[in-house]
C-alpha cells in the first residue's frame, strides 16, 4: 500500500467524527444559536457509546445511548440560553467542560478497554475500480450513512419548508415570530439535534474509528468541527469538503513522516490546520456571498 | 468487602464513625503512620504509566501494612490545579509525596522547600533538592533487547516507531532499539512517526497504520499509555511492543513483549530512608540492575538462538558489562556519534538529540 492509497483508504473515516459533529452544529447555528460545547458533548457521547457497546455488544445501542446523552446535555444548554437567556458563549463553554468531566466520571472503570469496530463494506461496482476502488470505496457503514446524511441535510436546509423555517429563525427571529414560528421551540429542537449528532460523533470515535475508551480521547476534534462550520460559511457542502480535506491532510502528515521526508514533524503537524483554513477562506472569499451565508442573529439572545 | 447491614453492625459502625468524627483531621489521626500520596496525570487504568506507579505504592502498602497509608490522586492536570492539590494533601498530613509527571516539578520543589520534613520523589525531572529526588527508568536497556527480537522477526527489514514527542528519553529508546536490531541484522531500517501529543489514541492508531502501509512489520509503541497502537497492530498482523506495563491481553498473537518498569524496589528503599530520617535528594536513573527495568512476555515466535542471545545480552546489561551506547556508533548524518571502545556517559545519554544511522526519519529540530 503506498502513501496515496493509505490516505484514500483512511480519509473518510478520519473525517467522519468531525463531520457528524459539524453537521449537527450547522443546524444549531443556522437557527442563530452558538453552542461551543461540542468537545464536551462528543466526549460524553464517546464515553456512553463505548460503555453501552462494551456492555451490550451492540454498536447500534451504543450510538443510541450516545445520541441520547448528547441530546440531554445539550438540553441543559438550551435551558440556560433559551430559558434564562444566558450568554451563549459562556454557557457553551461551561457545558463543554461539564461534558468532558462527566465522560471521565462515567468512563472511569472502562479506562483502556477495547472492543471490535464495525466491518468495512465495499460499495458494489465502485469498489472494483482500480486504486480508488479497494481503498476509497471500502468503508464502514457509518461513513456511508454520514455522507448520505450530509446530502440529505443539504436538501432539507435548502429545499424544504423545514429548512426555510430553520434559516428564518436564524436570520431574524423577531420576523420569524411575527409570521407565527415558535422561535424558542425551533431553537430548542435544533440544539437537541446538535447534541445528539455530537454524541453520535463521539461514539463513532470511541467504538468504530478507534475502538477503545481512554479519557480525553476526543483530543480537540470538537473544536475542529466548530471551526469547520465557521470556515465552511454555514454551507453543508463546504463543511463536508473541509472535513474530508482535514482528514486527508492529517493522514498525509503521518504518512509523510513514516516515509522519511526531511520536514520537521511539528511543521507537518500544522499543515492540516493551515491548509484547511486557507482552502475554506479562499472559497469563501466572495464578500457578497459571504454576507448572504452568515447567520445574522448568531449568538444573540432572543426574548419574545 | 460487602456485608449486609443489620441493626447491630449499623450501631457499631455509627459509633465508630462518631468517634472518628471527634478526632481533629483524619490524616493526623493515627500516630506512627506514614501518609504517602501519589499524584498522576492520567487515570490509573489497568495498563500504562500511572498504573505502574500505582503498583509501586501498592508494594509499599504490602510491605508496611498499617504503617503506611497511600492516597492516590489521579487525573490531575499539570499546573496550578496540581499545585493546589499537592499543597492540600501536604497540609492534611502527607509526609511522603510521589509526583508522577514532569510538569509537577516547580510546584513540588516549592513545597519541598517550605516543608523540610516532607520527602518528594519526582518522575522524569532533573532538579534535586535535599528532600526532592527525581527518578526515571533506563528504558533503552530494554528496547535494545526488543530490537534484537524485532530484527529476528522482521521480513521487510523495516521497523516502525510511533513516538509521542521528540525528547531525549524517547530518542534514546529508539536509538537503542535500532542498535539492538542492527546487532542481529545490520540492514535494518527504522522509521519514526512523531504524533506530537502525549495523548491522542486516534492519531496514534493512524500513525501505526501509516507505518504499516510503508512496509514496517514490527512496531514500537513509544510512550503511549493506551493500547491504541498495540490493538491496531494486532488487527493488522504486525508484531508490536510497548513500555511500562504489559499489553499482551490486547495483542495475544502478535505481542512482541514489554519493556516493563517496577517501581516497588525504589519506592520501598526511599520510604525506608525517609523513616530512618536519612532521605537525601539525589537523581535516580534506575536500571535493570536496580530491578526497575525488565523485559517480559516474549513472543513465542522469536527463534531459539535469538532468545539465547537476548538472555545473554540481558545478563551483560544487568551486570554492567555492556551498555547499548558503546562505540563505534555512527550518527544518522554519517558523522561519528561515539568513538570505538567509548561508552557514553549518563549526561550524554540524558541529553541525546541525535539519531543513530539506520533511523530513516530525520529528527525534528
Amino acid at each position: 500500500m503506498n502513501a496515496i492509497e493509505f490516505i484514500l483508504a483512511g480519509m473518510l473515516a478520519a473525517a467522519t467524527p468531525m463531520l457528524l459533529a459539524a453537521l449537527g452544529e450547522l443546524v444549531v447555528e443556522r437557527t442563530g444559536v452558538l453552542n461551543l460545547g461540542l468537545e464536551g458533548m462528543m466526549a460524553l457521547g464517546a464515553a456512553l457509546g463505548f460503555i453501552t457497546t462494551y456492555t451490550y455488544g451492540s454498536h447500534l445501542l451504543g450510538f443510541g445511548a450516545a445520541a441520547l446523552g448528547g441530546a440531554v446535555l445539550s438540553l441543559v444548554f438550551a435551558l440556560v440560553v433559551l430559558g434564562f437567556v444566558a450568554n451563549q458563549v459562556a454557557a457553551g463553554l461551561a457545558i463543554g467542560i461539564l461534558g468532558t468531566g462527566l465522560s471521565s466520571l462515567f468512563g472511569k472503570s472502562f479506562e483502556s478497554l477495547t472492543i471490535t469496530g464495525l466491518p468495512k463494506l465495499a460499495l458494489p461496482l465502485l469498489s472494483d475500480v482500480p486504486v480508488i476502488g479497494p481503498t476509497l470505496f471500502v468503508q464502514d457503514i457509518v461513513v456511508w450513512l454520514t455522507l448520505l446524511f450530509a446530502v440529505g441535510l443539504w436538501a432539507v436546509l435548502n429545499h424544504t419548508k423545514l429548512g426555510l423555517m430553520i434559516r428564518a429563525v436564524g436570520e431574524n427571529p423577531h420576523a420569524a415570530r411575527a409570521i407565527g414560528f415558535r422561535v424558542l421551540t425551533i431553537r430548542c429542537l435544533a440544539i437537541a439535534f446538535g447534541g445528539a449528532m455530537a454524541g453520535i460523533a463521539g461514539a463513532y470515535a470511541s467504538t468504530v474509528y478507534t475502538p477503545l475508551w481512554a479519557d480525553g480521547m476526543i483530543a480537540g476534534r470538537g473544536w475542529i468541527a466548530l471551526a469547520l462550520v465557521v470556515f465552511g460559511t454555514w454551507q453543508t457542502g463546504r463543511i463536508a469538503f473541509g472535513a474530508v480535506l482535514f482528514g486527508a491532510l492529517s493522514l498525509g502528515e503521518l504518512v509523510t513522516q513514516a516515509g522519511g521526508v526531511n520536514i520537521p514533524s511539528q511543521i507537518l503537524a500544522c499543515v492540516p490546520y493551515v491548509v484547511t483554513i486557507l482552502m475554506l477562506a479562499v472559497i469563501s472569499s466572495n464578500r457578497r456571498r459571504m454576507r448572504q451565508n452568515t447567520v445574522a442573529s448568531l449568538g444573540q439572545p432572543f426574548q419574545p | 468487602m460487602t456485608s449486609r447491614l443489620n441493626r447491630r453492625s449499623f450501631l457499631k459502625s455509627s459509633l465508630a464513625a462518631s468517634t472518628a468524627l471527634a478526632l481533629p483531621i483524619p490524616a493526623f489521626a493515627q500516630d506512627g503512620v506514614l501518609n504517602v500520596a501519589l499524584i498522576v496525570p492520567s487515570p490509573a487504568a489497568d495498563v500504562g504509566w500511572s498504573h505502574t506507579l500505582e503498583l509501586g505504592t501498592k508494594a509499599l502498602e504490602e510491605k508496611y501494612g498499617d504503617k503506611v497509608k497511600v492516597t492516590l490522586l489521579e487525573n490531575i492536570a499539570e499546573g496550578p490545579d496540581a499545585d493546589r492539590i499537592m499543597n492540600k494533601t501536604v497540609a492534611e498530613g502527607t509526609n511522603f509525596l510521589i509526583l508522577g509527571s514532569f510538569g509537577y516539578m516547580n510546584g513540588g520543589l516549592k513545597l519541598a522547600e517550605q516543608n523540610p520534613g516532607l520527602s518528594i520523589l519526582h518522575a522524569s525531572g532533573y532538579m534535586v533538592a535535599p528532600n526532592f529526588s527525581p527518578f526515571g527508568a533506563r528504558y533503552y536497556q530494554g528496547t535494545y533487547l526488543m530490537g534484537m527480537a524485532a530484527a529476528s522477526l522482521s521480513k521487510t527489514k523495516k521497523l516502525g516507531c510511533v513516538g509521542a514527542f521528540a525528547i531525549p528519553e524517547l530518542i534514546t529508546s529508539i536509538n537503542a532499539w535500532t542498535l539492538g536490531a542492527q546487532s542481529v541484522d545490520p540492514s535494518i531500517e527504522v522509521s519514526v512517526v512523531w504524533v506530537n501529543s502525549w495523548f491522542d489514541p486516534a492519531s496514534e492508531q493512524e500513525a501505526a497504520k501509516a507505518l504499516l502501509a510503508q512496509g514496517c512489520d514490527v512496531i514500537f509503541s513509544n510512550a503511549q499509555d493506551t493500547p491504541s497502537v498495540v490493538a491496531a497492530c494486532e488487527e493488522a498482523g504486525a508484531y508490536v511492543f510497548n513500555l511500562n506495563s504489559s499489553m499482551k491481553a490486547y495483542a495475544p498473537a502478535k505481542y512482541l513483549g514489554v519493556v516493563g518498569t517496577d517501581w516497588a524496589p525504589y519506592f520501598i528503599q526511599s520510604v525506608e530512608a525517609h523513616l530512618a530520617g536519612s532521605f537525601a535528594g539525589a537523581s535516580a536513573w534506575l536500571s535493570m540492575a536496580d530491578k526497575c527495568v525488565f523485559v517480559a512476555d516474549w513472543n513465542a515466535d522469536i527463534p531459539a538462538d535469538i532468545v539465547a542471545k537476548i538472555t545473554e545480552m540481558e545478563a551483560a546489561i544487568e551486570s554492567g558489562a555492556f551498555s547499548p551506547f558503546t562505540g563505534p556508533i555512527t550518527k544518522q548524518d554519517g558523522s561519528e556519534g561515539v568513538a570505538a571502545g567509548v561508552t557514553l556517559g549518563d549526561d550524554m545519554i540524558l541529553s541525546m538529540d541525535w539519531h543513530v544511522k539506520g533511523v530513516a526519519t530525520p529528527l525534528p529540530q
